[in-house]
């Protein structure tokens, strides 16, 4: 549904942070990109829904061109984006007015403004905070206040760029399990992240490094790669304890390297064999 | 956590229900009728009215004079200046300063005046969402030839709506770089000329890259400064009709009185 064609991009200052990607990313899939900072993620991801159009190649959603500017709010529809800093991305003074700016934008009836703003509300579990400023949530929350305005679009897509490295871990968790849900109700995911232990569940992940995309594939391939220390990116630890077991002739299957526990069972399991 | 002055009580009452347009209209209107009433017997009818649309909000009358307290210090500056410096039959001396009748007069209806106005725009602010005041006066402004200031209705509303957004985050900064500041050892306070480089460099930066993201954030969600609708549907109804109809009525009987 969205297919990069030979892009290339340079900041304004001449900094290349695109060279010549090429990529696509279906309906339904899960995507994972990493990279160490400055090699290009983010630069990619506004890409995504055109807030940068390639100066060389282009960029396809669903047939449109985002280097059109008659599809841009077309785009922007079909896929939204979550940053980083929640605190920039508020731009109500209640929850529910935040919720309201992107249908707004879209020009739809009030009506049908309200139904998306109580929908998103809902399945974000942010009902009782409607009538508080976004500022006075927590961070955790302020992530949720950020994902439920983009969910009142009604992306099919959803882009999460390093949304969780502000976090603490319990509410990066928390973002996380909502984002996998959000995969499971048919959305197309593309997660950006530093932190390669959250994308145990992803279908497909794309490591990037200096503009260029270096290695694709599934994460049991990709995780486990020999080349990932020298792109600057530590391996999930529970997969490299499985990759040196294997080494020693023990092999622990992909699946139970997702979490501690299935991976504690799977040991004992082996060692009551032996 | 700081209440803040002019605050939005969510609500059902009569008031809640008005169009904010109604609302802004009479505003307006009660504030022109506010300072031409000279009598004192006028001043008091308005201040009843105040009391009669208060009770109707159904809130504590209280808060809406906590809408008062950041203006007293201008309120009382204003009612000495008109008490000192007024000409008239003088009430009594002391050393340079003479207070007149007149002056007393003059003072307290000009206090009188901005203290009522004071809580007219409370009972407005507390009884009517800030979006949908931001969403009256765009519909407002719509018909005005805006363009040729290089902006439209839509624009200047989202405007405020950010500014208002935005103006906590800028405070946090401000607190945020002096705290860094402090702590690579900068004392603040000894010497301004020293101090406010080294603060407002690295603020100015910071307010910059929050901008940016503001406005890419903002553009993700579909934000072109164009036409845009609005989560408050603004219909003007009977009600909203006849209160602006028995306010202009009530305003003629005071005026000819
Ligand atoms: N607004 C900008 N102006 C100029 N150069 C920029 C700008 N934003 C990013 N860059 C540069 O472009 C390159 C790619 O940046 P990008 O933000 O896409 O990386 P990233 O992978 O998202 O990094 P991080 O992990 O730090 O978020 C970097 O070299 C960066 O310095
Ligand atoms: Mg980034």
């Amino acid at each position: 549904m969205i297919r990069f064609e030979n892009v290339s991009y340079n900041y304004p200052d001449g900094t290349p942070a695109l060279r010549n990607i090429n990529m696509g990313i279906r309906k339904g899939e899960y995507i994972g990109i990493i990279g160490k900072n400055g090699s290009g993620k983010s630069t990619m991801s506004l890409h995504l829904n055109g807030l940068l159009r390639p100066q060389k190649g282009k960029v396809m959603v669903r047939g449109m061109d985002t280097g059109d500017f008659s599809k841009l709010q077309g785009i922007r529809k079909i896929v939204g984006i979550v940053f980083q800093n929640p605190e920039t991305q508020f731009v109500g003074r209640t929850v529910e007015e935040d919720l309201a700016f992107g249908p707004e934008n879209l020009c739809l009836p009030p009506m049908e403004i309200r139904r998306r703003v109580n929908r998103a509300l809902a399945e974000t579990g942010l009902e009782k905070y409607r009538y508080h400023s976004p500022k006075s949530l927590s961070g955790g929350q302020g992530q949720c206040v950020a994902l439920a305005g983009v969910l009142a679009m009604e992306p099919e897509c959803l882009v999460f760029d390093e949304v969780t490295s502000m976090l603490d871990p319990d509410s990066g968790k928390t973002v996380l399990e909502r984002v996998k849900r959000l995969h499971e109700k048919g959305k197309t995911i593309v997660y950006i992240t530093h932190n390669l232990e959250e994308l145990h569940a992803a279908d497909r992940i794309i490591v990037m490094d200096r503009g260029r995309i270096v290695l694709e594939g599934k994460p049991e391939n990709v995780l486990s790669d020999p080349s990932l220390r020298a792109l600057g990116l530590t391996p999930p630890s529970l997969i490299e304890l499985a990759e040196h077991l294997k080494n020693h002739g023990v092999a622990v299957p992909w699946e139970k390297t997702s979490c501690p526990s299935s991976f504690a069972e799977e040991i004992c399991r082996l060692f009551l064999k032996m | 956590m700081q209440e803040p002055v002019f605050s939005y009580v969510p609500g059902t009452s009569f008031l809640h229900t008005l169009d904010p347009r109604t609302k802004l209209a009479a505003v307006m209107l009660l504030g022109i009728l506010v300072f031409r009433t000279e009598s004192f017997f006028g001043i008091g009818v308005i201040f009843a009215l105040f009391i009669a649309l208060a009770s109707f909000t159904g809130l504590p009358t209280g808060i809406f004079f906590r809408a008062v307290r950041p203006m007293l210090l201008f309120i009382i500056f204003i009612f000495l200046a008109q008490l000192f410096f007024t000409e008239g039959k003088v009430l009594a001396s002391f050393w340079i300063l003479q207070p007149s009748i007149e002056g007393l007069q003059n003072g307290l209806r000009l206090s009188a005046r901005f203290i009522l106005l004071l809580l007219f725009a409370a009972l407005m602010t507390a009884s009517t969402d800030p979006s949908a005041i931001t969403c009256g006066i765009e519909r407002i402004l719509r018909p005005l030839p805006l363009r040729w200031l290089g902006v439209n209705s839509y624009e200047l509303a989202t405007m405020m709506n950010i500014s208002i957004a935005f103006l906590p985050l800028l405070f946090e900064r401000v607190e945020r770089t002096k705290a860094a500041q402090a702590s690579r050892g900068m004392y603040f306070g000894r010497n301004p000329f020293h101090s406010v480089p080294a603060l407002v460099i690295p603020l100015i930066r910071g307010i910059v890259r929050d901008a940016e993201e503001l406005a890419l954030a903002m553009e993700s969600r579909g934000y072109q400064g164009t036409r845009r609708t609005s989560m408050h549907e603004l219909l003007m109804q009977k009600r909203d009709w006849a209160s602006l109809f028995a306010l202009v009525f009530f305003a003629a009987l005071l005026l000819r009185f």
